[in-house]
């Protein structure tokens, strides 16, 4: 298992940061802007073909997937882009596009020279997708036939599904309880084939309300719900006869 | 083990350079433009940001109307305003508000990450992103809000909403008191983002 799968309910962290910016550190934007290309100019998406020489995937699951790869203690001691520009780097060497070492000897002419300028080059082209996908996006609801198992009222119980590189299944609420809140209509893809965790077709989502007095028993504040949205996948029949007669 | 818990006494200098060599490289390989970093934070500067959500909010409050098709169906009630486009676009595909009333509460977060609904909204605070506001919100809201300054009494019901699939959730607080006089305009500089994901209320200036 990963505790970045278990956050929730985890104690004896401390104080919460109540730290309003977006960005702590001027170096944060240019991360943040390199990722924001990269899913626009990947691979999958139906938008115009550009002379980017970016010829895979990215996508959010491969950014999450390396947070949740990450050293739990590194996982609280980085802050967040600094996790971004560690896993962003890792991925342009492991795909081939840049070595190491050549990262490594321009991150040092950049760090003996601050004001070191960035290259001019580049089609306009690449830009113009980029914008492309932040105002269109990336739907991931599709038309896809698919009959929802479950009813606004229903209980129905999480399932346990084998534990992997990525979910989006929160941990706490693993074999819980809940009730069906929203049944979302349509069905809903997710960026990447989860394997075994089982998600990635296009599935109904639900939106499930859960008893924090039943996450944590006598260990959670009186007089609230707490709602997730979840794949279908991870949402089954509470009752246990049914359950058994499935199997 | 003790190594792990140091760092680097030249952290955001190291991380600064570390930055600049990759996107110079980046640019070098003809993988993005000189231009495409700088294309990213001038769009989230005009189009994608808080100022979206703000004007949502206003109407809200000064038409009850828009109000409750903006919680029944909330890209269709977005879609009626005259804001940039891409309010449906990258992470605002679907999205869905709740509103506050009298009794009740609403917080957004993200235990598994850091979901947040960019067109509205522009991108997550430090706070939404801390691992430690993540773990603590799902057990103890009450306690995490007090820490940002917000009592929530024991009469008032608190909703919690998890964004763990592809729906990008949003509150619309309620409207302060003493606002009755101020425009549309006006009202809108009352909304800030930690009001429209519930870690505060929108005062009256």
């Amino acid at each position: 298992m990963k505790l970045q799968h278990y956050l929730g309910g985890l104690e004896g962290l401390g104080p919460v940061s109540t730290e309003t910016r977006v960005f702590v550190e001027p170096w944060e934007t240019r991360i943040f802007g390199i990722h924001t290309a990269m899913m626009a100019l990947s691979a999958q998406l139906p938008l115009p073909q550009t002379p980017s020489a970016f010829h895979t995937i990215w996508t959010w699951a491969d950014l999450r997937k390396g947070a949740e790869s990450l050293n739990p203690f590194d996982y609280f001691k980085y802050r967040y882009y600094e996790k971004w520009l560690g896993g962003i780097s890792g991925y342009f060497i492991q795909h081939g596009y840049i070595t190491k070492e050549e990262l490594d000897a321009l991150t040092e002419e950049c760090y003996r020279d601050p004001s070191k300028s960035l290259p001019s080059a580049g089609d306009a082209a690449i830009d113009d997708r980029v914008v492309q996908y932040l105002v269109e996006g990336d739907s991931p609801k599709r038309d896809a036939a698919v009959t929802a198992e479950f009813s606004v009222g229903d209980l129905v119980r999480i399932e346990d599904v084998p534990s992997v590189e990525h979910t989006r299944l929160p941990g706490f609420l693993r074999n819980k309880t809940g009730v069906i809140e929203t049944v979302y209509p349509g069905a809903y893809t997710y960026l990447c084939d989860t394997g075994p965790d089982g998600i990635g077709p296009a599935m109904t989502v639900y939106c499930v309300r859960f008893d924090p007095n039943d996450l944590w028993p006598g260990n959670a504040e009186p007089n609230f719900s707490l709602y997730a949205d979840l794949y279908a996948r991870y949402v089954a029949s509470a009752d246990v006869s049914v359950s058994v007669k499935a199997a | 083990m003790s190594e792990r818990f140091k760092y680097r006494e030249d952290r955001e200098v190291y991380s600064a350079a570390r930055v600049r060599a990759l996107e110079a490289l980046l640019i070098k390989k003809g993988i993005i433009t000189d231009r495409t970093v700088d294309t990213v934070l001038e769009f989230f500067e005009t189009k994608m940001g808080p100022f979206n959500g703000a004007k949502i909010v206003a109407r809200a409050w000064v038409d009850p109307a828009f109000k409750e098709r903006l919680v029944a169906d909330t890209p269709k009630a977005i879609a009626e305003l005259d804001l940039p486009d891409g309010m449906a676009g990258a992470e605002g595909e679907h999205m869905r508000a709740v509103a506050n009333a009298p009794g009740l509460h609403n917080l957004i977060i993200c235990t598994l990450c850091s979901c947040y609904p960019w067109p509205v909204l522009g991108l997550p605070p430090y706070w939404y992103k801390d691992p430690t506001f993540r773990s603590r919100a799902a057990r103890e809201p009450r306690a995490v809000l007090a820490e940002f300054g917000l009592p929530i009494s024991k009469d008032v019901e608190v909703k919690v909403w998890d964004s763990s699939a592809q729906i990008r959730w949003f509150v619309v607080p309620e409207r302060p008191a003493g606002t009755e006089g101020l425009s549309e305009t006006e009202l809108e500089a009352l909304v800030t983002p930690e009001a429209m994901m519930g870690v505060a209320v929108a005062k009256a200036a």
